[in-house]
């Protein structure tokens, strides 16, 4: 009377193996993992695949005729403005590319992970943010070590009280002494009744500070930043920033300089990259987290006494990890765009360090008469990027079957 | 919905607030200054002649004096001159540069979608035909391809290859020297000159369309096949109606309202996200006018723009949800 079981393949066992066996149906997807690891291989080999150096510019007799070159056999995709090899450039360019392209991928979608995690988890219970010294204790979530937390927070507010009130004064300043001069016009008059009210606010905060609370509601802070991080328009800011973080003018500068050296620029890059990156992940894993938390497993795992850091990231992240997968993908391939769009506008790393995009920057100026400089780097970046969006799609069929687009 | 509106509005003011200080705290915080120029065009300028133009424009102040005192001037409509130009800031960018952006954007959009949402309906309604298969190949690529790759080609195409292949004349970048005056006076026909307009605007729109396109196309079939699947559809089809009239008054009414709240999110994006195709085709909207005013740290134009970026965008995410509520009438806000 036994019941025979199931068949079942060996690599069926495994979830690995279940879902290998439903990626391996996307072939696209598979061809293009097959051509990102060539890509990564390309980039790690480099200096062993690359006829020239990257940089070398041809020395001696008639120099002319060696800028320029059209595809050739001993330059395949012909030579720069510099006279450099284009098919070198382009493969040290795949290094930049990807490192970038992973580094801000991944970096972007931990840090959404994170506050996303603890937005959706920490949703509708306020953290007690700021407990005045005369107040008693009330109710809300509090972190551990809260006494330290208590004095620094008042230290914070005070501080930050002090510095309105010297900002009303530097603001008001002048035109309140012009006014107590004689002159009393009407935007000295406006001066005076705005400094008036600022002060009385000021004074009524620093009465309220001593007994008063204030909490925040995690979800709401978190969500609230996203939404100005929506506000504000992205591309523009990111020539802005990239600019000001380059500066060795600034501290910022001369900090980033001192530690990364050559890669600075990379860095900066890197990081700009995922000051804008972590939105998307992290409003996505808020929302899972926000419907998982209500479930039994989440209930059990604190009933058994699990801290709250366990159950946030032992029990709840890893049941969100498809769509992190397939965020981290799509990452890469779309931080490889901004990477060569914000090199193409001179704003991204800089020359001579070859990447796609300041290769295009040059190719632009000479596109009637070279127009091979343009397209080497141009269809490098357009097949990574589509590589990295079928692979995407492929993991999300293959991880995730019930959602769709 | 009136008070929703009213509420939405209140609340977006603490958010520009934010966007403000960040902008121009990134701007001022900018490397060099705008007396840079100054001092290198002209070598003569003394130390105290410098420190006299520092004073005049108010850079000896700290950034947060700076600040307010700009917002409380960008309240009453002044956003300072422009140093590079030497007319109003506020004049520039919203005269002359943003209806420009609006012109070639919004051709852009209408383009884009005139033609994605028929080819993403046929490609939901064929789902799993070839021509499926071929147009949802042809959407990734389409959203693969870097606009600044997608322009250089276009450009070369339309300005090298196809004049030197046909010898059709290679299409202009730039903007014309025509202006509505040249109409009125008479020295060139209406049709001239909205032909000269068009011959210059066909490549940037062409670029910004293509890219949308892809998009759009995928928005429209996805959202079209979450409908098409529900219950209401096979009942609509059980009672026997047409199956024209099943897609087109029962599907698409439900498959175009996600689409009307991406497009009004999209908007701000398009506008902003054109520098680089401006930048391509030389076009001076408002794009160009935030590289060019980076550049030549000319920071009240670059402000302003910035700034007004950042208003259309909240303007547009209100705009977005209200037209949600009207499109589908399920959803109510209090």
């Amino acid at each position: 009377m036994a019941i025979a079981a199931p068949k079942s393949s060996a690599s069926a066992d495994t979830a690995f193996g279940l879902f290998w066996r439903r990626f391996r149906k996307h072939r696209l997807a598979v061809a293009s993992l097959v051509f990102i690891g060539l890509l990564i291989l390309m980039a790690v080999f480099a200096p062993f695949i690359a006829p020239y150096s990257p940089t070398a510019q041809p020395t001696g007799e008639d120099l002319a005729s060696k800028y320029f070159q059209g595809p050739s056999r001993e330059h395949w995709l012909g030579t720069d403005d510099l006279g450099r090899d284009v098919l070198s450039r382009i493969i040290y360019g795949a290094r930049v590319s990807l490192l970038v392209g992973f580094m801000a991928a991944i970096s972007g979608v931990l840090l959404g992970t994170i506050l996303g995690t603890l937005a959706g988890y920490f949703s509708g219970r306020p953290f007690r943010f700021y407990l005045g010294p005369l107040n008693r204790r009330e109710g809300g979530w509090q972190p551990p070590l809260f006494v330290a937390w208590r004095v620094a927070s008042w230290v914070l507010f005070y501080g930050l009280l002090l510095g309105a009130a010297q900002l009303v004064w530097t603001l008001g300043g002048d035109d309140i002494r012009a006014g107590l001069g004689g002159d009393w016009s009407f935007a000295n008059v406006l001066s005076l009744v705005a400094s008036s009210l600022a002060w009385a606010a000021i004074a009524w905060a620093a009465v309220w500070g001593l007994r008063g609370s204030f909490r925040l509601d995690l979800d709401i802070a978190i969500s609230r930043v996203i939404d100005f991080m929506l506000t504000i328009p992205e591309l523009p800011l990111l020539l802005v920033l990239s600019a000001l973080l380059r500066d060795p003018g600034a501290s910022v500068g001369q900090w980033i300089q001192g530690v990364f050296g050559e890669s600075t620029s990379v860095f900066i890059i890197i990081s700009i990259l995922v000051i804008f990156g972590w939105t998307g992940s992290a409003r996505l894993v808020r929302g899972a987290i926000l419907s998982l938390r209500e479930q039994e497993f989440t209930t059990a795992a604190q009933a058994l006494g699990a801290s709250e850091a366990r159950v946030m990231f032992r029990h709840l992240v890893p049941n969100t990890i498809a769509p992190i997968i397939v965020n981290v993908t799509l990452g890469v391939g779309g931080a490889i765009v901004t990477e060569a769009a914000l090199s193409f506008l001179g704003f991204g790393i800089q020359p001579p360090v070859a990447t796609w995009g300041n290769m295009l920057t040059n190719a632009q100026e000479y596109i009637f008469s070279a127009p091979w400089l343009a397209l080497a780097p141009g269809f490098m970046i357009f097949l990574t990027v589509l590589a990295f969006n079928y692979l995407g799609d492929g993991l999300r069929d293959a991880l995730d079957p019930r959602s769709r687009l | 919905m009136f008070a929703y509106t009213i509420r939405r509005l209140v609340q977006m003011i603490p958010l520009l607030f934010a966007a403000s200080v960040v902008i121009f705290a990134l701007l001022a915080l900018q490397p060099g200054d705008p007396l840079d120029e100054l001092r290198q065009n002209n070598p003569n300028l003394t130390a105290e002649q410098l420190e006299q133009l520092r004073k005049a424009y108010g850079l000896d102040q700290p950034i947060y004096v700076r600040y307010f005192k700009w917002l409380g001037r960008a309240l009453q409509g002044d956003l300072g001159q422009s140093r590079s130009y030497g007319v109003k800031a506020a004049e520039f960018v919203f005269g002359e540069r943003l209806p420009r952006t609006l012109l070639l954007s919004g051709l852009a959009f209408a383009v884009a979608l005139l033609i994605a949402i028929p080819v993403g309906i046929f490609s939901a309604v064929r789902q799993y035909s070839t021509a499926d298969y071929a147009i949802t190949f042809m959407t990734f690529i389409g959203f693969s391809t870097p606009v600044f790759f997608l322009g250089i080609i276009l450009l070369y195409l339309f300005t090298v290859v196809v004049p030197e292949r046909t010898g059709l004349p290679a299409l202009p970048t730039g903007l014309p020297s025509l202006f509505w005056s040249d109409v009125t006076t008479g020295s060139i026909s209406f049709f001239g000159f909205i032909g000269t307009w068009a011959s210059h605007l066909i490549l940037p729109v062409m670029t910004l369309a293509l890219i949308q396109m892809a998009s759009w196309t995928r928005y429209m079939r996805a959202s079209l096949l979450e409908v098409l699947n529900q219950d209401f559809i096979r009942t609509a089809r059980a009672k026997g109606l047409a199956e024209r009239k099943v897609l087109y008054k029962h599907a698409l009414r439900n498959a175009l309202i996600p689409i009307v709240t991406l497009v009004g999110l999209a908007v701000p994006g398009v506008l902003g996200g054109a520098i680089i195709t401006e930048n391509i085709f030389s076009y001076p909207g408002m794009g160009r006018t935030i590289f060019e005013s980076l550049l030549a740290k000319d920071y009240n134009v670059a402000m302003a723009a910035l700034a007004m970026l950042a208003v259309l965008t909240a303007l547009f995410n209100l705009i977005a949800d209200l037209l949600y509520a009207v499109v589908d009438p399920r959803i109510r806000y209090s």
